[in-house]
This record gives C-alpha cells, structure tokens and sequence, in this order.
C-alpha cells in the first residue's frame, strides 16, 4: 500500500523530519539522521565566520536526504523573505520552513509576518511550510495563501513537554487541506506516536533527538514511533469508554442467578 | 579597491568576481551562498558578477538548525 506523505507533489516515505541543530558534533548528527531514515533534514542559513571558515554541515549529511532551509533568525517577514531568496539564488532547494520569531524567550512565531511572508514566497514560487501557533484560522489563510504544508508547535521549542497544544492541533487536522507536520516540543517517541495517532501527517524533531544520552538510538526510537502511531490511525483506533468492556466471558464456572 | 565581506573589508584586484573572492577565502562555491548589496546572487552568476569598489557582501552557507 502507498501511504507517501505528499507536500507539495512530492512524495515521501517518511514521516519523520529531523532537525541538525544541537548535535555534539557532525559525525553524531550524520549517524542519527541514517538511523532515523528521514528524507527531509531542516538547516538554517548563517553567515560564514571568515576567520574561522570550519566545516560545512551539509558535507556530513548522507546521499540522498534533502535539504529544508528554514529562516531562523528572522524577527520579521522581511527577514525571513531574505534568507529564503538567499538560500534559493546560492542553490539550495526552492523549499523552505518559514520562521517568523520576534520572541526569544518561548521562540513562539509571529502570525502575521509569518503569513506576509508565506504569501511573498508562495508568489516568488517557493514551496512554504510555515511554522506556526496551533491556530486553525491563521491554518486557513496560510492554505488560501498557497502553502504546501503547517506545521504547528505541539510545545515551545526545545520544551520537550510534548503535545500541550494537542486539541488546537486537532482542529487543524479535522479542516487540514495540506499537511499538517506537527514541529517542536516533542521530547519522547511516545508523543510523537500520540501526533500520529491522532492524524497529523508527519512529525519535526530535534532536540529531543541530538540531546538523548544516544543520538542515533533516539532517532531509531523516534522512527519506530512515527510507524507505529501511522499504522495505528490507519488501523483505526477504539473509542474511548467510561466505564470496562469485558475482554473475557464474566461468567467462569460461578453460577450466579 | 575594496569590499566589505561579513562587515569585514576586503581589498580586491579589479575584475575580482564573486567566485574568486570566494576562492580566496578558502570557501570554494560549495553552498556559499551570497548577497551583494542587499541583492542575492545566482549561484551560476557567480564567475562572472564582478565586485565594484565599495560593494557590501554577506557570503552565509548552511548551519545546523531545526
């Protein structure tokens, strides 16, 4: 059976989209992203220190994973509109995970710069995948706009306090008209099942990635996870009961009138 | 003459393009990405955008992030 997950006509097999930020060091980063068998591998744009010119991260990345350059770093819409043209004219892929963030403390998104300029690079032809509040009006407008994807917080960034956002989140799959990646706050497999579970099309993590105790066992961890949270909504899941179902037969040998 | 890379001046020969500076600074093209005057750069204009005395760059690559 062909469950592709489909952003903006490209297929993938994965569900999973890891970050490469916060990893010890670059080796660690390429054996967690081969372990958690994703496709897309998100990077930010920074200026090169010329004094200090190092590595480049992407030398680290193995064949076949694609880049999704995200515009961290930008307070407002211009921002953000800048680094996307950036990374496109100096060739890296016309995809890009918009951020909009003027607040450092909770990284919490701006919805309407991040709208501004989700529309600007919709126009300009770039595929957008806006990083956003559980907000399922502001889901709507980013969908008439043309976005290929949404992908709301579950938690703050980095929180590892999971799905604390969930019943906005199901909203926004309930009306979804493009992907819905649930992106930041997922700190354990097991909510990135519950994300799967109930129906978000595909999970963003990182740090509760790059910071395990073992990178590249997490990552594993984290792709068993979203299969089995995707095979489960497939499945069907029960519906939830106040009070027992019996699995067995009540009676025994008892004979009761 | 001479440039301003990362807030860094620069002096380049005349007919320096983007892709030589870029060489100079031990950078190569791979995944430099660059903004000249406040104006991307397309990565196949590289060899033959020349810098002018006084233009203002900003060369950034990928870095990790989520």
């Amino acid at each position: 059976m062909n469950d592709a997950l489909v952003i903006g006509g490209r297929e993938l097999r994965s569900r999973l989209i890891t970050g490469t930020g916060k990893y010890s060091s670059p080796e660690v980063m390429r054996d967690s992203v081969i372990a958690s068998e994703c496709e897309l591998v998100t990077v930010a744009v920074g200026r090169i220190d010329l004094d200090s010119v190092g590595e480049v991260i992407t030398d680290y990345l193995p064949e076949g994973v694609t880049l999704l350059p995200n515009t961290a770093g930008s307070a407002t819409a211009e921002e953000a509109v800048r680094i996307a043209r950036l990374a496109r004219a100096g060739g890296l892929p016309d995809w890009i995970k918009l951020e909009v963030i003027p607040d450092p403390r909770y990284l919490l998104p701006d919805p309407i710069g991040t709208l501004e300029a989700a529309e600007q690079l919709v126009a300009e032809g770039f595929t957008v995948l806006p990083y956003v509040l559980p907000d399922p009006v502001l889901q709507k407008r980013l969908e008439s706009v043309g976005c290929a994807a949404v992908m709301p917080l579950a938690s703050p960034i980095g929180s590892g306090r999971g799905l604390k956002l969930r019943h906005a989140i199901e909203i926004m799959i309930e009306q979804a008209e493009v992907p819905v990646i649930v992106d930041a706050g997922l700190g354990a497999p097991s909510q990135a099942a519950e994300c799967l579970e109930m129906g978000a099309d595909g999970v963003l993590v990182n740090t509760a990635i790059a910071r395990a105790d073992d990178p590249a066992a997490m990552a594993n961890a984290f792709r068993l996870a979203v299969e089995a949270g995707r095979s489960a909504r497939l499945a069907g899941l029960i519906e939830e009961r106040e009070t027992a179902e019996p699995s067995s037969p009540l009676g025994g040998l008892a004979t009761r009138s | 003459m001479t440039v301003t890379v990362n807030g860094r001046e620069q002096p380049v020969v005349p007919g320096e393009t983007v892709e030589s500076l870029l060489e100079g600074l031990g950078l190569g093209a791979k995944y430099a990405l660059v903004e000249r005057n406040g104006e991307p750069v397309e990565r196949e204009r590289y060899g033959d955008t020349a810098l002018a005395d006084g233009d203002t760059l900003v060369v950034a690559r990928p870095v990790a992030g989520g």
